[in-house]
């Protein structure tokens, strides 16, 4: 059988800084082929081009991009080599995108029902949204694309995909950024009308859970050069390159008893859960928490209690609460019922060494006011670092001037000479170079804009430390670096720390008790282990069901998507809400 | 989407409101009493407190701002303090000699600037894009009377296309006015579209940069209609309020270049009662004033809720 896509030893460079500029290249001597009806997928971290190279299977290049080598064939014709007319009919036939965020891909201001008529083809617009397993779609296609959800979206986006019926589907991260769950049906969708009309497609995803999932074959991409290029369930069972091995090293599994460190030659070790005695004080305790969002109610009669040393995760999916609880913890949104209370008392009694007390701080705090109203003191002790670091520090600031202004603001230094060295202090406690102080956050890489988030949350040198999702905007690598971090931190600092994700793999490895929400309301709640081992509601093991892990030997899907997955080896995928 | 409509519409009704209220004090505010400018300074006192019995300047403010504003409204404005006519005749055959240059101008201007905007945007940082760009900024920075006055060298002194000043009274039909009417209306759009071309031009590359247009190119549709379907709505919507505020700009813009046109229009008759100390003409051109400029931003508000659907589909449910 020939390639439907053959892609030889291309190069893509990019200009910088006009027309003087030097080319950078990004894309360096990469080829792969396709065969008719078999899914590839482009593996890599941010940075590696992969998907520069899924663009040039349709002809596009980033503004000031061009091919330096090589060639790109698809359907048998040298898309660089097209004229105008050509290339269009290529992408309106032979070759469709769906591109990473459906939010953003979908023009706002005209009706989804247009957006995929204009994508030609023959098929009727309902019967393509029937096709992608929208509700109602008659009534879907009416809408604008700010009225649907995420998950909706990027059904739509899929729909307009598959309008013209082409031979070449290529996925630029299709998935990324939607909840586990919703995950998984946009997979089980893809996969079944791969399968249904005979697709090749080329998946871009830096998720090797997803890869495994879904692919035939998987090319390993680093810095623009083909790492690694095998079959599946080869690539998976005996990575060969050590990049390969760390990258699928870093993947946090749903069986690690506690944290994996992964060495440089993508050996992988458990680190075992760190011990929380049983006197260890109560840091925040929650109870009935209710939460409003005008009539909407975002969180309904939670409580929870996090002591000194603890990791508690918050795990549901998108609309749970979890996010609207963490900012209400924070001070950013007052709590409409229950209370919210921080504990107070530096250390267990009897400690003498907790030097500087200053008044308030054994005091009991109430976390159900308002940031702006909470005593300066309490206001320190508990601290929020965000999900996005790159939007949450001043572009204009030096990231070392992000750190020192807490701590100038807290009255944690006296001087400005030590507020110098303290924040150089914290900028290398959390495992960065001290000189990156100078640095502007748009010079730093997201790993380490997201370590000065977490510096900056320290300089209060709280005893509560709220971190929201922050590891979902981060590399699979960079992730387990960042967690490790955390997991450090707890430890040599006694930090309360209550994290937020979507992912239960993620959470397993470092959380100590888990709390699970749904729509606002604790479903399931216990130790880490007791719910992983034996989840009680099903919800819980919807969730532990949706995550994909990369496992040897698995393949991809080859059943409708609507029934059980095959890599789901646990307990029997429950159908929830929808 | 009604209570919208309705909430706007209620706000340019409150803004018009406060501006009245500000134009009358302002009135009132000037020094001197009205009766003395008018009747000067070797007038009998007789005589002056006849015409502030006429004036009704000795009621109270607040009797008077009611009795002009119930006025305006039938569009009464009074009596002229210098011809003697109704004020609301008089300013009306003005205003219509000049909305005939506005109108001109904001046809050329507005459709021309957004048409150079989008080419520049489309061809950035080629020859089209250097060259609309730089002309642009010219025409930003000279001052419209310069403008003005180039043009009448160029095209009436130079080149005897168009007449230089116009001869006609205020009673000039449109016939008469319509040969006069072009170079003012071109010094004006020179200077009304430098703004509209740079801000439409900056929108329209941040709009093609993004995810959507890319995916509408990726569909295989054509440029033109990836620009005019896809691109546009989105790239018009910031250059909305910049067009409102330009059209509004020329309710003063257009008072410079009718003076240097000799043209009998708003912005001349404003002049000359200005300096007649004409206190109701005055009152009625800035109360004009305003209602345009409330109603170009009304008109904005409402473009832009044609052109961004979530303006108009809040409320409805997922």
């Amino acid at each position: 059988m020939t390639a439907i896509v053959s892609v030889t030893e291309l190069s893509v460079a990019y200009r910088s800084g006009g027309s003087g500029g030097r080319d950078v290249p990004v894309v360096r001597e990469v080829s792969l082929d396709v065969l008719p009806g078999q899914t590839h997928a482009l593996v890599g971290e941010s940075g590696s081009g992969k998907s520069t190279v899924a663009a040039t299977l349709l002809g596009h290049l980033r503004h000031g991009s061009r091919v330096t080598g090589g060639s790109v064939r698809v359907g048998g014709a040298d898309v660089f080599a097209l004229p105008a007319r050509e290339l269009r009919r290529l992408r309106g036939g032979t070759v469709a995108m769906v591109a990473q965020n459906a939010g953003h891909a979908l023009t706002p201001s005209m009706r989804i029902g247009r957006q995929i008529a204009e994508a030609g083809g023959d098929v009727p617009v309902v019967d393509l949204l029937e096709q992608v397993r929208l509700p109602r779609p008659a009534e879907l296609a009416r809408r604008y694309p700010h009225e649907l959800s995420g998950g909706q979206q990027q059904r739509v986006a899929i729909a307009m995909a598959i309008a013209a019926r082409p031979k070449v589907l290529v996925l630029d991260e299709p998935t990324t950024g939607l909840d586990v769950i919703t995950q998984r049906g946009v997979l089980d969708l893809i996969g079944a009308l791969r399968d249904e009309l005979g697709l090749a497609a080329v998946l871009v995803s830096h998720d090797l859970g997803v890869v495994a999932h879904m692919a035939d074959e998987v090319t390993v991409l680093r810095s623009g050069r083909v790492v690694e290029a095998a079959a599946t369930g080869r690539l998976f069972a005996a990575p060969q390159d050590p990049y390969t091995r760390r990258l699928l090293a870093s993947v946090p599994r749903l069986d690690d008893e506690g944290l994996a460190l992964v060495g440089a030659a993508g050996e992988r070790e458990v680190r075992p859960r760190a011990v929380v005695s049983g006197d260890a004080p109560v840091a925040v305790s929650a109870r009935d928490v209710t939460i409003d969002y005008g009539s909407a109610r975002a969180v309904d009669g939670v409580s929870f209690d996090v002591r000194r040393g603890e990791v508690l995760a918050l795990v549901g999916e998108s609309g749970s609460g979890k996010s609207t609880l963490a900012w209400a913890l924070a001070g950013l949104r007052t709590p409409s019922g229950g209370t919210m209370t921080h504990a107070g008392g530096d250390r267990p009694s009897g400690d003498t060494k907790s030097g500087d007390l200053r008044s308030g701080d054994r005091e009991s705090g109430d976390l159900a006011r308002p940031a702006g109203k909470r005593p300066l003191s309490l206001r320190r002790r508990v601290q929020l670092v965000f999900q996005n670091a790159d939007t949450s520090l001043n572009p204009r600031r030096s990231v070392g001037d992000a750190v020192r202004r807490p701590l100038r603001f807290f009255g944690t230094v006296g001087s400005r000479a030590e507020a110098v060295d303290r924040a150089r202090q914290l900028i290398s406690d959390v495992r960065l170079e001290p000189a990156l102080a100078e640095r502007l956050p748009a010079q730093l890489s997201g790993g380490q804009r997201q370590r000065i988030g977490i510096a900056r949350a320290l300089a209060g040198e709280p005893d509560v430390l709220i971190a929201d999702e922050i590891t979902t905007a981060l590399d699979v690598s960079v992730q387990a670096d960042v967690l490790r971090l955390l997991d450090d931190l707890r430890r040599e600092r006694e930090l309360a720390c209550l994290f937020i994700s979507h992912d239960l793999a993620v959470v397993r490895g470092l959380a100590d008790r888990v709390v699970v929400l749904r729509h606002g309301v604790v479903v399931e709640e216990g130790p880490t282990d007791a719910v992983f081992s034996a989840p009680g509601h099903p919800y819980t093991r919807q969730l532990m069901a949706a995550v994909l892990e990369p496992l040897p030997g698995v393949g991809p899907v080859v059943d409708g998507g609507e029934n059980t997955p095959p890599t789901n080896r646990r307990k029997p995928y429950t159908q929830g809400a929808p | 989407m009604f209570s919208f409509i309705a909430r706007r519409a209620g706000a340019a009704i409150g803004t018009l409101f406060l501006s009245s209220v500000l134009v009358f004090l302002a009135v009132q505010a000037l020094p001197g009493d009205v009766a003395t400018q008018v009747l000067g300074k070797d007038a009998t006192p007789d005589a002056v407190s006849a015409l502030r019995e006429k004036l009704k300047l000795d009621q109270p403010a607040w009797e008077r701002y009611v009795d002009w504003i119930g006025g305006a409204l039938h569009g009464d404005f009074g009596l002229s303090l210098v011809s003697g006519k109704a004020v609301g005749g008089e300013v009306g055959m003005y205003l219509g000699n000049s909305a005939l240059i506005a109108l001109v101008t904001v046809l050329f201007a507005v459709t021309g600037s957004i048409v150079l905007g989008i080419l520049a945007g489309l061809y950035r940082d080629r020859w089209p894009d250097h060259l609309i760009s730089t002309v642009s900024l010219i025409g930003m920075s000279v001052p419209e009377f310069v403008v003005a006055t180039v043009l009448v060298l160029c095209f009436s002194v130079a080149l005897p296309w168009f007449p230089a000043v116009v001869l006609y009274g205020p009673e000039a039909s449109v016939g008469q006015l319509m040969p006069a009417v072009w170079l003012p209306a071109l010094a004006l759009a020179v200077v009304m579209a430098a703004y509209i071309v740079r801000m439409a031009r900056t929108s329209v590359i941040d709009v093609m940069a993004g995810e959507f247009v890319t995916t509408a190119r990726l569909k295989g549709l054509s440029t033109w209609r990836v620009v005019t379907r896809h691109a546009l709505p989105s790239a018009l919507l910031p250059t909305l309020h910049v067009i409102a505020l330009n059209v509004a700009w020329l309710a003063g813009g257009v008072a410079v270049v009718e003076n240097v046109f000799n043209y009998p229009g708003i912005g001349k008759l404003m002049l000359a009662s200005v300096q007649n100390r004409d206190l109701p003409v005055i009152q009625a051109i800035a109360l004009i004033s305003a209602v345009v400029y409330v109603v170009c931003n009304l008109a904005a508000d409402l473009g832009a809720m044609a052109l961004n659907p979530k303006l108009r589909t809040r409320g409805r449910t997922r």
